[in-house]
């Protein structure tokens, strides 16, 4: 039951509405607490003009509708980082009325540190409860907490609690009421003042474990089991082999079960459109719904089983402290590079794709470290660059697969190098600076919590949607439509293949020859729309790199994202919307032709094209969740301005150099 | 302010399972402060529990990793000798803690 310093008043009295702040130490186990209390109904955004996460949820009581925030997990909210100031600003009303009580979880097997929270706390005007969690590992430990004397001692509400088997939340709920209802009781007289130092919140704290534990918990007592882990999971070799093992295996579980749902999701939308153009009468309604609308929203849907697979596993692999561990064992790499050791999950990531990638640098505690590594993992190549990869090392090593396979693998390199130079570049520029020096609790190993991992996974889902996928859908329906107007009457050359195909003899050669006029069709519209007249306009900006004004296209319209280069260049070829890259394709696109007849893919200008894709920034949905991650649009046009230079740059060194070779 | 009679040595020249006061350090404002919220306040007990990189070491139930750069810039006593009021102390090198 609660044990509480004061009796409970009624609650008929009060108003309906209350809010509340939930706030605790890292790994606490106050995310458990916070999903029992408030079940699937909570939802994360970002703390208002912040890019700091937090999630606000609801459970009712006693009449009482509790609004209640998660706030981040902080050691001390005087601390100057984001989520120290969130914390700061929420618990003490800076931005608006301070909440009716706050709900400080604590460790029960680190009593002490955690007390020093407690403390700070208190001395502010809102009534405490203490959740004081994990109480049967510290039993288990030998540990003894008079929860009664510690309220006594303390002044609020100590409830003992197990989140992850519920035990004491229905106390807990009964003693958020009495504090909201009941008049604070006073400070404890030794309590040190509101800007005491953590020498002092940690002496009083001492005193209090004192007071009221039975066996000193706070030793330092060898944990020969812990030990024994951190030694092999932080060794040069051993640490090594097991993050690659469980990379591999969190990389080959994202990239093999995410595929399922968005194949399916592909599929339920080429259903819908195909749908709408059934039930739509022909003409720009139908091709508005059924290619801008439901392509658009299919473009941000597809992105959704990336990206929860992706928190549910880090959600998994968090809980158990592991991830803790192998940030030290990568911090060795990356902090020569400007970048910590937290940033591998980011940028490993960004091989499956930069959104998710770019979302999971909220694990980074540092926020110039959170931000070099926003800027830095488009460069990885991401699975849309591989369809765009295999067809310009095709072209360019037709014979010799071999070599098109090293040109391959060194995309990947040449990828990750820029993520890395080009974070050495901004901590001598735009983040001045080096990656701060690691400095980590290592939280005792868990077994993960389940429910945790899939409340996280679904509200990161939701919380995309609701930003990032907004603009994505926005910006795929503008793409479609500069695609796809304006229109313009099928040529002449079109005309005569379809009378060619009406008066063939064989139903064969009429499908061959209405094929060909089809896809002809396509192409001629593809030239004549805004996006084919824009690459018209921009192509003297491209020739310097090799391109014609049909490549220059495809790059424009990759912007949408980069695999649209394959099906952009498969419909001025006149082969159809092609997105496979298949040898047929590869051996049309090949034999595409300029103004002037000479072959677009010289060895040259694929290469240089091969370059500018590893490079480019070619992705506006990576734009959308950079601005949303960053919290406005300085850094977005700067990461579009950098990359594009960067490749621009480089892929004009490829394709001059090669031509100076002589390999024109 | 006091210093211990016993000379201050950095954190990363013990050894796995020695035991030592935190004396001084050398560290920005920043990660000092975070060190501080994490239990390492001055004069903390402390014991070594791994050397080399990352450097690990458990101040009452906390165990907490630092960079080995980061554990030459902490300087303390062995065997835990006792120091008090050492809050904003300078360092062997004169760095305010």
């Amino acid at each position: 039951m609660a044990l509480t310093a004061q009796a409970p008043e009624p609650a008929g009295a009060l108003q309906r509405d209350v809010r509340i702040a939930l706030l605790g130490n890292p790994n606490t186990g106050k995310t458990t607490i916070f999903n029992a209390l408030c079940g699937v109904r909570a939802k994360t955004s970002n703390f208002p003009g912040t890019t700091t996460a937090i999630r606000t949820g609801q459970f009712t009581r006693d009449g009482l509708h509790f609004h209640t925030v998660d706030l981040p997990g902080v050691y001390d909210t005087r601390l100057q980082t984001p989520e120290s100031r969130v914390a700061r600003s929420v618990v003490t009303g800076e931005r608006d009325e301070a909440p009716a009580a706050t709900v400080v979880v604590v460790d029960a097997c680190n009593l002490t540190r955690n007390l020093v929270l407690v403390g700070e706390i208190l001395t502010g005007t809102s009534p405490v409860v203490v959740a004081l969690n994990m109480e049967d590992l510290a039993e288990r430990r030998g540990v003894r907490i008079d929860a009664g004397a510690l309220a006594r001692r303390i002044g609020a509400a100590v409830v003992p609690t197990v989140a992850r088997s519920g035990k004491g939340l229905d106390d807990l709920r009964a003693a958020i009421v009495a504090a909201v209802v009941a008049p604070p009781p006073p400070h404890p007289a030794d309590l040190p003042r509101a800007d005491a130092s953590p020498e002092a919140l940690t002496a009083w704290a001492e005193v209090v474990v004192t007071d009221t534990v039975s066996s000193p918990i706070d030793g330092t007592a060898v944990d020969s089991l812990t030990e024994r882990f951190d030694r092999a999971l932080t060794h040069p070799l051993l640490g090594t082999a097991c993050f690659v093992g469980v990379m591999g295996l969190l990389f080959w579980t994202l990239f093999t079960l995410a595929t399922i749902p968005m194949d399916l999701i592909e599929a339920t939308f080429a259903g819908l459109g195909n749908l709408a153009r059934g039930q739509i009468p022909a003409g720009p309604i139908q091709e508005l719904v059924a290619d801008g609308i439901v392509g658009g929203v299919a473009g941000t849907v597809v992105f959704l089983p990336q990206i929860m697979l992706l928190f549910f596993l880090i959600s998994l692999l968090e809980d158990t402290g592991y991830l803790a561990r192998a940030a030290f064992v990568m911090d060795r790499l990356l902090h020569r590079f400007g970048l910590p050791g937290h940033a591998f999950v980011p940028l490993l990531t960004a091989h499956a794709c930069a959104i998710p990638g770019i979302m999971s640098t909220r694990l980074i505690p540092d926020a110039r470290d959170r931000l070099a590594t926003v800027f830095v993992a488009p460069f990885m190549s991401c699975s849309a660059r591989l369809p765009v990869y295999v067809l310009l090392t095709s072209l360019i090593f037709a014979d010799r697969p071999g070599l098109a396979a090293l040109v391959f693998a060194g995309c990947y390199l040449l990828g990750g190098s820029a993520a890395l130079v080009s974070s050495l570049l901004f901590g001598h520029t735009l983040l001045k600076g080096r990656a701060r020096p690691m400095v980590l609790e290592l939280p005792s190993y868990k077994v993960p919590s389940l429910r945790n991992a899939v409340l996280t996974a679904k509200d990161e889902g939701l919380a995309f949607l609701r930003t990032a996928g907004t603009v994505i859908v926005a910006i795929c329906i503008v793409m479609w439509w500069l695609s796809a107007y304006p229109t313009v009457e099928p040529s002449t050359e079109v005309e005569a293949l379809r009378a060619q195909a009406t008066a063939a003899t064989t139903t064969d050669e009429a499908e061959a020859l209405l094929a060909e006029a089809n896809a002809r069709e396509t192409s001629e519209a593809q030239a004549a729309s805004f996006a084919g007249q824009l690459g018209q306009l921009a192509e003297p900006v491209f020739r310097p790199l090799g391109f014609d004004w049909q490549l220059t296209v495809g790059v424009l319209t990759s912007f949408l994202a980069r695999e649209v280069f394959v099906s952009t260049m498969s419909v001025l070829v006149g082969a159809g919307d092609e997105s496979e890259v298949d040898e047929g394709v590869i051996t049309r696109i090949r034999g595409m032709t300029r103004a002037d007849g000479t072959a677009v893919f010289t060895p040259s200008t694929s290469a240089a094209a091969l370059v500018f894709f590893v490079l480019a920034m070619q992705c506006l949905p990576t734009l959308a969740v950079t601005r949303r991650e960053t919290g406005g649009l300085k850094y977005p046009l700067l990461q579009l301005g950098y990359m594009s230079s960067v490749a621009y740059a480089v892929a004009f060194a490829v394709h001059q150099g090669l031509r100076l070779a002589g390999m024109a | 302010m006091s210093r211990s009679a016993s000379p201050a040595v950095p954190l990363n020249s013990l050894e796995a399972g020695a035991e030592a006061c935190l004396d001084a350090t050398e560290l920005d404002g920043d990660t000092r402060a975070l060190l501080r919220s994490l239990g390492l306040t001055d004069a903390s007990h402390l014991r070594v529990c791994k050397t080399g990189e990352p450097f690990i070491f458990q101040v009452r139930a906390t165990r907490i990793g630092v960079s080995a750069a980061v554990a030459g810039r902490l300087y303390v006593t062995r065997n835990g000798t006792a120091l008090a009021g050492l809050n904003g102390s300078n360092g062997p090198h004169g760095t305010s803690a």
